[in-house]
C-alpha cells in the first residue's frame, strides 16, 4: 500500500490513536470512581476507523456521530477539555452538562452532534450533504454507524436518498460483530454490510478497521468520490470494542478465543509496529508522544473535576433558539 | 385587501420566503414540477425555483425529516411536506428526538429551523390513516413550535414566521381548509407566534377552536346569537406557544368556557387548554369546562359513521347551552 | 348523562322536605327552568324547577314522601340516556353520611369570598342547586337592604390600635378579679381645703403608702417572674381628646402632698397639649383611674398590663351612713380594686384595699 504519507501525517495520525485510547481509559476509571453519570461506550479498540477517515478530512467537512462517540469526536479535533467536562456533566462542558457522554457536539469543527438513536444520524447526514450540494461548497459528510444500524429503515432510505442525489457523503459502518449483545450472524443473513451497497447502485468497500492506514485508503477514495460529486459510498470496517457494550456490560456474550484474537490485532500496536519497523519513529519518541497524551488527559481530567456543575434552573434554557 | 385561498396563501409564503432567501428549499413527495403537491399548494413552484430547491424525495418520511435536520443544522431553511399527518407517526423519532432536542442537549450551539407542514383533519372519507388531527401529540414535545391556522390570513402570516423563525416548527394545516378564502393585505405581513386572534367578541362564553374547527365554532356563534347567547371565538393560532393571556382575559370576561377542537378527545388539545383554564382562571369560571371534541376512535370511512364522530355545530350550540 | 333532580335546602335549618304534587309523569318532556314538583319545607312551600331540558326519565320519590335535602327525586335527560339505579334507602342513608357539601362555581365562591357572604345562605339556581355568581350578586343586593347603613368607617390605627392591643392582652392574660370598698371622705374632703391639694393628690399619696406596706400589689407578672418594685411608681389615667394616656408620677411615696399636687398639675398639662414624652408614660408600677366625674360610682377597670393591680375612684356621693347607732350623711366614694389573680388573691388584695381606706379616712398620717 503505497499511500504517499508524509511523516507528519503518520505521526498526527499515531497521536490522535493515542489520545483516544488513553482518554477511553481514564473514562473508564472516572467511571469506576463514581464520577461519571450514567454510563459509558467505550471507543477503546476501534481508534483506526475514525482516525483513518477523519484524517482525510477538513475542519469544514461534517461527521455525525452515535452513543460510542467519543472516538469520532477526537479524531475530528474536539477539544478533550470541553469533552472530559461534558461527560462528568459539568457547566464547561461542550452542551455545558446537557448532553452527556451520547451528546457531544462541536459545531465549530463540523462535529454535528452524536444521536443516541440508532440509525437516526443517517438521515441527519444526508441532510448536511445535501445541503453542502445546495450551497455549491465541496464539503463532505463522513457519517458513523455501526452494523446494527444497518438494520434500521433510516439506513436503507437514507443510502437510497444519498445515492439518487448523488450526494458527497461517505457511509462508514463500523462493524464490530455486535450489537449490545446481539452477534451480527443472529440478525443478518449476510456477512459483509458492504454488499448492500449493490442495492442502491453505490460502491460498497470492505476494509481492515483494525488497519488505520487500510481505513485512510479507502476513505481517502471515497471521500474523492464525494468532492467530485459522484456520489456517496459505503465503507464496513471490521473491527471490535476491546470492552463490553456499555460500562456495566462484562460482555460474556463473546467467546473467549475470539476477544484474544482480536486483542490481539490491537490497531495501535500494529501502527506502532509499521512505523518503528519503517523507522519513521523510533520507540523513545513514542514514549515521548506517549507521555505528553498522558499530561494532556490528565490536564483534562483536572478542568473537568473543579469545573462547577450547571445550576438547576439551567435546566429550563436552551429548549428555544 | 384581496381574497385568496389558504391553499394560494401557503404558497404565496412559501414564494415569498423562497424569493427573499435562498437558503430556503422545500423537499417532500410529489411536490415538485409533475404533481405540485397532493393539495396543490406547491403547484408552480419548481417552475420557478427550480429542482433543486422544490425536490421531490422518495417515500421515505424519516429520511425526509432527517434531511430537514441536517440541512437544517448546517445552515439551510429547509420547509418538508408529510403528505398526510397521519404519516408523520412514520417520522416520530426525527422530529421529536432530533429535531426538536438539538438546540437542547447539544447546550445551545446549533439551531434547528426546520418546518414541517403537513394536513390533518377528517371529512373526505378517506378513513383512518389519512383522516387524523395529532396536533396533541407535537404539543407535547418540548423544542417544537406548533402553528395551527385557520384562515388564509394567519396561514400565510404563520408560515412566514416559521421559516424566519429559528426553531423546528410543526406547521398543521387541514384538508378542508385548502379551499376557503380569505382576505389577505397587498402589503408583506407576518403573523407572530404566541398570539391568539379573537375572531369573534362575545360576553356570555369563550369558545376557543383551532383549525376547521374555529369556522363551526363561528357558524355557532352566529346561531346562538340569536338565541341572544354572545360568543367570543378565540382562535390562538399556534399551540405551542400558547398565547395564554388572551384565553384567561376571555374567560374572565364571560365565566363560562368551550373548548372545540377536531383531535381525540381523550388528553387532546381542548385538554391541554382546559388544564390552564382551570390552573390560571378557575375564579372566573362561573360553570364547569366544556370540551367538543372527536370521541376516543379512530376515524371510520362510510359517510354517516365520519359525520357522526366529527365535532358538528349543533354539539358546540349544545355544550354552550349547558354552561350559560 | 341524564340530570338529578335533589330535595333543595330551602332554608338554613331545612334537613328534610316533603315531596308534594308532580306537575309532569314519567315520559313527558320538560323544558329547563320549568316547574317539575312541589316541595314542602317546615317553612315553605316551594316549585322545584327542572335543571334540564329532556325527558322526566325517572320520578325516585313519590308524593308525600319525607326525605332528607339531597335526596335524589327524579332524573332528567335524553331518551337514550342511562338512568342510574337508586335504592331509597341508601340515598337515605347516603345524605345523612356524606357531609353537606355546598355547590358553587369558583366564580360565585370567588365573589363570596370578596363581599364575606356565608354561600350557606345563597339560594343556587344553577343545575343541580349550583350557586353561581348572579346568585351571589343577588343576595348581596338583597343583603345589603337588610342590613344598617354605615355612617362612617374608623380604621383602627395609631392610639386607639395600640390602646386595643393592650388592653386585649391584658384581659386576656391576666385572669382579672374587682374588689369594692365604700370610703368615707369626710377628712379628705377637709385635707383638700386646709392644704389646697387635689382630691387625685391626697388619693395617690394613700395608694402610694398602702402600696409601700402591701409591697405585693406593687409588681409586675412577667415571663413567669413577678417582679417587686423599690419605687412606687404611680401612674394616673387620664383621658384625653386623642384617646387615655398614662402618665406616671414616680416615686408618689417619697414625694410630699405639695409636690405630688405639682407634678399632676405638670402631667395633666402635658397629658392635654400632646406633650407628654416616652419616660412620663413609662416605668409605672401601679395605675389609678377615675370615672367620678361621669357619675360613675363603682366599675371594673382593666389593668394597665404588666401591672399587678389597678385602682378605679368613683363620684363623691353624700349618703346616709349609721355611726354609733345613729344616721348621718357622709360623702362617700366607692373604690374599685381590679387585680390580677396569679399575683395576688382575694385577701391580700381586700387588705391593701382596707389600708387605702384607713389612709383616706384618716389623711392627717399623710401630712408628712
Amino acid at each position: 500500500m503505497n499511500l504517499d504519507l508524509s511523516r507528519e501525517k503518520l505521526i498526527e495520525m499515531l497521536r490522535k490513536m493515542i489520545e483516544i485510547r488513553f482518554f477511553e481509559e481514564k473514562v473508564f476509571e472516572l467511571y469506576a470512581q463514581n464520577l461519571v453519570p450514567g454510563t459509558i461506550h467505550l471507543y477503546a479498540g476501534e481508534e483506526a476507523v475514525a482516525v483513518g477517515v477523519c484524517s482525510n478530512l477538513r475542519k469544514d467537512d461534517y461527521i455525525t456521530s452515535t452513543h460510542r462517540g467519543h472516538g469520532h469526536c477526537i479524531a475530528k479535533g474536539a477539544d478533550l477539555k470541553r469533552t472530559m467536562a461534558e461527560i462528568l456533566g459539568k457547566k464547561s462542558g461542550y452542551c455545558k452538562g446537557k448532553g452527556g457522554s451520547m451528546h457531544i457536539a462541536d459545531f465549530s469543527i463540523g462535529m454535528l452532534g452524536a444521536t443516541a438513536v440508532v440509525g437516526a444520524g443517517l438521515p441527519i447526514a444526508v441532510g448536511a450533504g445535501l445541503s453542502a450540494k445546495l450551497r455549491k461548497t465541496d464539503q463532505v459528510v463522513a457519517c458513523f454507524f455501526g452494523e446494527g444500524a444497518s438494520n434500521q429503515g433510516t439506513f436503507h432510505e437514507s443510502i437510497n436518498m444519498a445515492a439518487t442525489w448523488k450526494l458527497p457523503i461517505v457511509f462508514v459502518c463500523e462493524n464490530n460483530l455486535y450489537a449490545m449483545g446481539t452477534r451480527q450472524s443472529k440478525v443478518m443473513a449476510i456477512k459483509n454490510i458492504a454488499d448492500r451497497a449493490a442495492a442502491y447502485g453505490i460502491p460498497g468497500v470492505v476494509a481492515d478497521g483494525n488497519d488505520v492506514l487500510a481505513v485512510y485508503d479507502a476513505a481517502r477514495s471515497a471521500l474523492r468520490r464525494a468532492r467530485n460529486a459522484e456520489g456517496p459510498t459505503l465503507i464496513e470496517c471490521k473491527t471490535y470494542r476491546h470492552k463490553g457494550h456499555s460500562r456495566v456490560d462484562a460482555a460474556k456474550y463473546r467467546p473467549k478465543e475470539e476477544v484474544e484474537q482480536w486483542l490481539n490485532k490491537d490497531p495501535i500496536r500494529r501502527l506502532k509496529e509499521r512505523l518503528l519497523q519503517e523507522n519513521v519513529l523510533a520507540s523513545v519518541e513514542i514514549q515521548e508522544i506517549e507521555k505528553e497524551i498522558s499530561a494532556e488527559i490528565e490536564e483534562a481530567f483536572k478542568f473537568a473535576l473543579e469545573s462547577p456543575f450547571p445550576t438547576p434552573e439551567e435546566a429550563l434554557e436552551d429548549v428555544y433558539a | 385587501m384581496r381574497k385568496i385561498t389558504y391553499r394560494d396563501a401557503l404558497r404565496e409564503a412559501l414564494r415569498e420566503e423562497m424569493r427573499r432567501d435562498p437558503a430556503v428549499f422545500l423537499l417532500g413527495e410529489d411536490i415538485g414540477r409533475d404533481w405540485g403537491g397532493a393539495f396543490k399548494v406547491t403547484d408552480g413552484l419548481a417552475q420557478e425555483f427550480g429542482d433543486e430547491r422544490v425536490r421531490d424525495t422518495p417515500i421515505s418520511e424519516s429520511a425526509i425529516i432527517g434531511t430537514g435536520v441536517g440541512a437544517a443544522i448546517t445552515g439551510m431553511r429547509p420547509i418538508a411536506e408529510i403528505m398526510f399527518g397521519d404519516l408523520t407517526a412514520l417520522a416520530m423519532d426525527q422530529i421529536a428526538n432530533q429535531a426538536a432536542k438539538i438546540c437542547y442537549m447539544f447546550g445551545g450551539q446549533a439551531r434547528c429551523p426546520l418546518v414541517i407542514r403537513t394536513p390533518f383533519g377528517a371529512g373526505v372519507n378517506i378513513a383512518s390513516h389519512h383522516s387524523q388531527s395529532l396536533e396533541a401529540w407535537f404539543m407535547h414535545v418540548p423544542g417544537l413550535h406548533v402553528a395551527v391556522p385557520s384562515t388564509p390570513y394567519d396561514a400565510k402570516g404563520l408560515l412566514k414566521t416559521a421559516i424566519r423563525g429559528n426553531n423546528p416548527v410543526f406547521f398543521c394545516e387541514h384538508k378542508l381548509l385548502y379551499p376557503i378564502q380569505g382576505e389577505i393585505p397587498e402589503e408583506e405581513y407576518t403573523v407572530p407566534f404566541g398570539v391568539a386572534d379573537v375572531k369573534k367578541e362575545g360576553e356570555d362564553v369563550t369558545i376557543v377552536a383551532t383549525l376547521y374547527m374555529v369556522h363551526k365554532a363561528l357558524k355557532a356563534a352566529q346561531e346562538l346569537e340569536k338565541e341572544s347567547v354572545s360568543a367570543e371565538v378565540v382562535d390562538p393560532r399556534t399551540l405551542t406557544p400558547l398565547d395564554k393571556q388572551t384565553i384567561i382575559r376571555s374567560i374572565r370576561k364571560t365565566g363560562r368556557l368551550v373548548i372545540v377542537s377536531e383531535d381525540c378527545r381523550g388528553a387532546g388539545v381542548s385538554a391541554e387548554i382546559a388544564a390552564v383554564a382551570a390552573e390560571e382562571a378557575l375564579d372566573y369560571l362561573d360553570a364547569p369546562i366544556k370540551r367538543v371534541a372527536e370521541p376516543d376512535t379512530p376515524i371510520p370511512f362510510s359517510p354517516t359513521l365520519e359525520q357522526f364522530v366529527i365535532p358538528s355545530e349543533k354539539a358546540i350550540m349544545k355544550a354552550v347551552k349547558d354552561v350559560v | 348523562m341524564v340530570s338529578k333532580v335533589v330535595m333543595p335546602r330551602l332554608s338554613l335549618t331545612m334537613k328534610e322536605g316533603t315531596v308534594g304534587k308532580w306537575y309532569k309523569k314519567e315520559g313527558q318532556s320538560v323544558e329547563k327552568g320549568e316547574p317539575l314538583v312541589e316541595v314542602v319545607s317546615e317553612k315553605a312551600t316551594y316549585d322545584l324547577e327542572a335543571p334540564a331540558s329532556g325527558i322526566l326519565r325517572k320520578i325516585v320519590v313519590s308524593q308525600g314522601s319525607d326525605v332528607p335535602v339531597d335526596t335524589i327525586l327524579a332524573f332528567v335527560g335524553a331518551s337514550d340516556e342511562p338512568v342510574p339505579e337508586t335504592e331509597k334507602a341508601a340515598t337515605t342513608q347516603q345524605s345523612e353520611e356524606v357531609e353537606e357539601r355546598l355547590l358553587a362555581s369558583p366564580a360565585a365562591k370567588r365573589l363570596a369570598r370578596e363581599h364575606r357572604i356565608d354561600l350557606s345562605l345563597v339560594k343556587g339556581t344553577g343545575p343541580q342547586g349550583r350557586i353561581g355568581e348572579e346568585d351571589v350578586e343577588r343576595f348581596a343586593k338583597n343583603v345589603s337592604a337588610t342590613m344598617p347603613k354605615i355612617k362612617e368607617t374608623i380604621p383602627l390605627s395609631g392610639l386607639r390600635k395600640t390602646s386595643a392591643e393592650r388592653l386585649s392582652m391584658s384581659f386576656r392574660t391576666a385572669p382579672h378579679s374587682t374588689i369594692m370598698m365604700d370610703v368615707d371622705i369626710s377628712n379628705v374632703k377637709t385635707l383638700h381645703e386646709k392644704l389646697k391639694v387635689s382630691y387625685t393628690t391626697i388619693i395617690v399619696k394613700a395608694t402610694a403608702k398602702a402600696l409601700s406596706e402591701h409591697s405585693i400589689i406593687n409588681s409586675t407578672l412577667q415571663d413567669n417572674e413577678i417582679k417587686i418594685y423599690e419605687n412606687i411608681n404611680i401612674g394616673i389615667a387620664t383621658n384625653t381628646e386623642s384617646g387615655l394616656v398614662v402618665p406616671v408620677l414616680r416615686n408618689a411615696n417619697e414625694k410630699s402632698l405639695a409636690e405630688i399636687d405639682k407634678t399632676i398639675i405638670e402631667l395633666s398639662d402635658k397629658a392635654h397639649n400632646g406633650r407628654l414624652a416616652r419616660e412620663d408614660v413609662t416605668g409605672g408600677t401601679f395605675t389609678i383611674t377615675n370615672l367620678g366625674m361621669f357619675d360613675v360610682d363603682c366599675f371594673t377597670p382593666i389593668i394597665n398590663p404588666p401591672e399587678a393591680a389597678i385602682l378605679g375612684v368613683g363620684k363623691a356621693v353624700d349618703k346616709p351612713v349609721v355611726l354609733n347607732g345613729r344616721i348621718e350623711v357622709r360623702p362617700l366614694i366607692t373604690l374599685s380594686l381590679s387585680y390580677d389573680h396569679r399575683i395576688v388573691d382575694g385577701a391580700p388584695a381586700a387588705k391593701f384595699l382596707q389600708k387605702v381606706k384607713k389612709y383616706l379616712e384618716k389623711p392627717e398620717t399623710l401630712e408628712t
